[in-house]
């Protein structure tokens, strides 16, 4: 009898426990959590620093990682260009889309080489007398270009080093880039002209990216 | 693992080769090298010129983007010893990038003769002007050639949406009456005629009046059609030569005699 008893309270409690665990599991809490984790997925994995690429003396950008090797990265940055022989300094904003199709390892400290990136980018300025279309006073088709919109695209390596669980920090890894651009009016120019040597339409910047997660 | 760190050093020897390579942004205003050229050139068209009777210079125009042809044109004009100067009746951007106005720069530097170069539409796109000033000087000026005044003018009306005079009436007033005895022959340069899209066309005739009280007024030049064109455009024997683009591989020659007589002919390369 007292044994049936304890059976039973047992029995009780195993039934509400599944009840109630399931219940959170598949209900209300389950939904939440996926809500959460819809939202964290937003939350940037890195920042980078750049140098020069035609979006500004710096840039600080942050951005996201994705695909089944992190092989993608999509970024925005703010740019920062002084005014040297112009009447005002200027603000850029950027969007930029990478493609890094293989890692290897150098070693066993730790470094990491990603022999090829690639990627194209967006920049705009943002103030200053720039347009995207030309304006309603000209002629139609009389600017058949934007002067706020640079198309750009680039390849690239980089060099990373994964920092070791014990020192990290903030960042989980450091990667070191340099790219090598040019845009959609440099090519145009390069294209009809052989006076125009790569020194001339293609240009050199360098970045830094702080890996959080 | 070797090779990836052979590619890697290769990639690093690229970057230290080519400190040239860096730029912040297309539309920069990062200037290298010579700026302030049509002064500097101007100071030596007077001085060559100076006690010469007969003056003979070549005016080409729009030279935007055609790179090849406008060194294809220098070499040309080097192979001659009987030109005093260049006019280049403007457009040597073809989208105010800064980098455009320093490889014009650079090509005609290679010019044996000096030049002066006039401001085009083209040359104001985006922050433009602002290279355009600092390379090449103000869009408004003149220079004596033997005895003769070439009076240079911005006439790009529809860039600057009356924010400045265009064309500069006070400057045209000013020049009728500076250095007025060296001088007794005059020739206007500018990049847009009379009537065309560019021009203030509600101030043409005005214009025209104005300046004939130039003394002595020989004719005027412009670019911007990208094709020969002489005009009477006022039916008032003052004739407007345009000039063809550099593409066409053209250019005019003018030879002013001492007799007030002038010559006319189109040379091509």
């Amino acid at each position: 009898m007292k044994w049936s008893l304890i059976k039973y309270i047992s029995f009780l409690s195993l039934v509400l426990l599944f009840n109630l665990s399931g219940y959170s599991q598949n209900g209300y809490e389950k939904r939440v959590e996926k809500y959460q984790n819809q939202w964290a997925n937003l939350i940037p994995t890195h920042i980078k620093f750049q140098y020069a690429g035609g979006m500004g003396l710096i840039s600080i950008g942050t951005g996201w990682d994705y695909g089944k090797n992190n092989q993608w990265e999509t970024d925005v940055f703010f740019g920062f260009l002084p005014k040297y022989s112009t009447k005002e300094n200027k603000i850029t904003f950027t969007l930029k889309q990478n493609f890094i199709p293989w890692t290897k390892p150098i070693g066993t400290k730790g470094f990491y080489i990603d022999p090829l990136a690639c990627g194209l980018y967006i920049n705009t300025i943002l103030n200053g007398d720039f347009w995207i279309s030309e304006p309603d006073k000209y002629p139609n088709d009389y600017y058949s270009f934007s002067t706020k919109m640079r198309f750009n695209v680039y390849i690239g390596q980089r060099l990373t080093y994964k920092i070791p669980h014990e020192k990290r920090f903030f960042a989980k890894s450091v990667t070191a880039f340099y790219e090598l651009s040019t845009n959609d009016l440099y090519l145009a120019s390069a294209f009809t002209n052989k006076y125009l040597k790569p020194k001339d339409y293609l240009r050199l910047s360098f970045g830094l990216k702080l890996q959080f997660f | 693992m070797k090779k990836s760190i052979g590619i890697l050093l290769l990639g690093i020897l690229c970057i230290f080769q080519s400190c040239e390579m860096i730029e912040y942004h297309p539309y920069d205003g990062r200037i290298s090298g010579k700026t302030d050229i049509n002064k500097k050139n101007i100071a030596r068209i007077e001085e060559t010129c100076r006690n010469k009777e007969t003056i003979r210079f070549a005016m080409i125009g729009d030279t935007q983007r055609w790179y090849d042809e406008t060194e294809a044109f220098v070499n040309a004009l080097n192979k001659r010893n009987d030109i005093d100067f260049v006019i280049h009746g403007g457009d040597v951007s073809d989208f105010g990038l800064t980098k455009e106005f320093l490889w014009q720069r650079d090509i005609l530097n290679k010019l044996k003769v000096p030049y002066v170069v006039l401001l085009g539409n083209h040359d104001c796109l985006a922050n433009g002007i602002e290279v355009f000033r600092k390379v090449f000087g103000e869009e408004n000026f003149s220079f004596i050639a033997g005895r003769t005044k070439f009076v240079c003018l911005n006439t790009n009306a529809l860039e600057f949406d009356y924010s400045l005079p265009v064309p500069d009436f006070q400057f045209i007033e000013q020049e009728i009456k500076d250095k007025k005895d060296e001088y007794d022959k005059t020739v206007m340069a500018m990049h847009v005629r009379p009537f065309s899209e560019q021009f203030n066309n509600n101030i043409a005739n005005v214009f025209q009046r104005y300046i004939k009280e130039f003394p002595n007024l020989q004719f005027c030049l412009n670019a911007h059609d990208h094709n020969i064109a002489v005009d009477d455009l006022f039916d008032d024997g003052i004739i407007y030569y345009g000039t063809p683009n550099i593409a066409k591989k053209k250019y005019l020659l003018f030879t002013l005699n001492s007799d007030n007589t002038y010559n006319y002919e189109v040379v091509a390369y």
